[in-house]
């Protein structure tokens, strides 16, 4: 009974210690966050956390990153597809921190939105809207760069993380330079040619507009991402969004074409047919 | 007391024994697959096609190649002004708009098709004569109507050579291979187009999705990838290609500064046999480019407002004059 008694308790001693071991071997080098978290992430051979995978951010904020409510779409003939759904906002403090002349230009932005959004034209959506439009995007991450295919218009970036590289000309999608801050991937876009907007309600930048992306797995299946945005043109001080991108995690998901420019001809040159 | 040095003696056990586990586990890995990254260039100025002139002969020598490139280099230069206004007009940009290369390829061959050993595609099957007759047909008379009566290249849906499969064109001639286990992506700098090519094994999409770069599948020979592509859409077409075409690449390193790039078209409803193309792509500094070509597409509103121009213009002067 008494030997009984001790190999139960000694059991209890090899489980504790096992645990003890299994935590401490699980905790990296490179002052990270709780163990909890890290043992849980994918990491790639030397450590850093892997982002390698296909992914989408929920929600509606590529219609309006701004808190808003349900409104009526632009085309009777869609009905209840073509309305445009609630939701909560992804700029912190819910405000957009424009200028005077900035927010009218929003305004009239948003007024001549089947005019001007470049989205309905197929065009490059450029950062941050590339990473909460309404489509999959993958990422590949490599030992060197980190490449971001975005399945609308055939878009991309690859994120340099070598020594960090002005942006030679601007684009649609910026130049991107990425290095680490403990386990977060942090990308900072410069060189964006102006021409982008936010989301479907007129919300924009120039091409004075500096965004710093901030990419954190919360676990396997969750990217927090962050960025924040700069732009002393229209804005009167630097503002944030913040949303949750998730995993695709059905069988074989992967990214397809979404090769818009056939279904954007009619609207941009069809004035211009032989009638 | 005499408990706690026997936790800490177990502990230290088994931490050595986890250490030694994971020299093990990195032991037990599978040898690295080769490395294929970076930012490659594929310019040259030898053709798909062996020219009828060198039939016959598929390597030059060394100083061939030099007077072949010469004589290249000075037939092609947007910057000659002796053909007149029309041939000015033809030559369109300036030479330092181009970037074709300057080279021939380093293996000295004639053509960029190494098989069939002629150098050239081979014939087309009666099927293909037929659609692809069918096809002109069809948009004879109409060829300035709208967009789509124009060829995808100005319409900026496929452009020139950005694949599947990658080919030589006139600029643009960049590509970006970005790799880590599970997956390769192939970035080509004309039309800013990505493939993303698994590595796990898994199936192709069903046959009854089709897209315009195909869908791409790999895996790893020893010290070659190979990607195979199907699932190809009826609107794409690489040389004559029918939608059921499988096209097989390789890619292999020669050395610190080549890859060697090889595809096979396989297409029975299309060619009368399969052909093979090979390419050496150098190692180049990059970066690549944004190509945003449909943002700037000014050339298609060019194009339409010219012929509606002409058309207006040829109704007036059927008019009598008052």
């Amino acid at each position: 009974m008494r030997r009984k008694v001790m190999s139960y308790r000694l059991r209890i001693w090899v489980l504790a210690s096992a645990a003890f071991v299994a935590l401490f071997t699980a905790m990296p080098g490179n002052g990270q966050t709780s163990p909890k978290t890290t043992s849980q992430i994918p990491r790639m051979p030397d450590g850093k956390p892997n982002f390698t995978g296909l992914w989408q951010t929920l929600g509606t904020a590529h219609w309006d990153i701004r808190d808003h409510s349900t409104q009526p779409g632009p085309f009777f003939q869609l009905g209840a597809t073509g309305a445009m759904p609630a939701g909560q906002g992804i700029v912190e403090g819910g405000e957009i921190p424009y200028t005077p002349a900035a927010a009218a230009k929003q305004k009239e932005n948003l007024q001549n939105r089947m005019k001007l959004d470049p989205e309905i034209k197929c065009y490059m959506p450029g950062i941050p809207r590339a990473n909460y439009m309404p489509f999959p995007f993958q990422i590949i991450q490599s030992q060197r760069d980190i490449a971001f295919v975005y399945e609308y218009a055939t878009s991309n970036r690859v994120v340099n993380m070598g020594t960090f590289r002005e942006a030679a000309v601007d684009t649609w999608m910026g130049t991107s330079n990425g290095h680490w801050e403990g386990d977060t991937l942090v990308v900072d876009v410069s060189g964006l040619n102006g021409n982008s907007w936010f989301d479907r309600s007129g919300n924009f930048q120039t091409d004075n507009t500096h965004v710093v992306e901030r990419f954190t797995l919360g676990d396997a299946d969750h990217i927090s991402y962050e960025a924040s945005i700069e732009d002393k043109t229209i804005y009167t001080r630097p503002w944030k969004i913040g949303t949750v991108i998730y995993r695709h995690k059905e069988k074989n998901a992967q990214l397809n074409e979404f090769k818009c420019v056939e279904f954007a001809e009619e609207l941009i040159y069809g004035h211009l047919k032989k009638k | 007391m005499k408990c706690r040095i026997l936790i800490l003696v177990f502990c230290l056990a088994a931490l050595i024994g986890s250490a030694a586990g994971q020299t093990k586990t990195a032991a037990l890995r599978p040898p690295s697959t080769p490395d294929i990254q970076g930012i490659w260039n594929f310019a040259t100025i030898t053709p798909l096609e062996r020219p009828a002139d060198l039939a016959g002969k598929e390597f030059f020598t060394e100083q061939e190649a030099a007077q072949h490139e010469k004589e290249v280099l000075a037939r092609t230069n947007m910057d000659r002004r002796d053909g007149g206004a029309q041939a000015d007009l033809e030559r369109a940009y300036n030479d330092f708009w181009w970037d074709r290369g300057t080279k021939i390829v380093k293996t000295l061959r004639t053509s960029l098709i190494v098989d069939p050993r002629n150098g050239r595609i081979p014939p087309l099957t009666a099927g293909a004569k037929e659609r692809q007759a069918e096809r002109q047909a069809a948009n004879r008379g109409h060829e300035f109507d709208g967009p789509e009566n124009r060829p995808l290249f100005e319409r900026c849906l496929i452009l020139q050579g950005a694949g599947a499969p990658t080919t030589p064109t006139a600029y643009n001639n960049n590509t970006q291979i970005v790799q880590t286990p599970g997956f390769v992506a192939i970035h080509n700098e004309m039309g800013h187009e990505v493939r993303i090519i698994p590595l796990d094994g898994r199936p192709h999409l069903p046959q009854t999705m089709r897209q315009w770069k195909g869908d791409s599948r790999g895996h790893w020979e020893s010290d070659t990838l190979i990607v195979e592509t199907t699932n190809f859409s009826v609107k794409n077409s690489f040389r004559g290609s029918g939608p059921d075409m499988t096209l097989t690449e390789r890619f292999r390193r020669l050395d610190a500064d080549t890859l060697e790039y090889r595809f096979t078209v396989d297409d029975p409803e299309t060619f009368t046999q399969p052909w093979t193309v090979e390419i050496p792509l150098t190692r180049a500094p990059g970066p690549l480019f944004e190509y945003a070509c449909h943002e700037g597409n000014y050339g298609m509103r060019g194009v339409l407002s010219g012929a509606r121009a002409q058309e207006k213009d040829a109704v007036e002067a059927k008019r009598p004059s008052k």
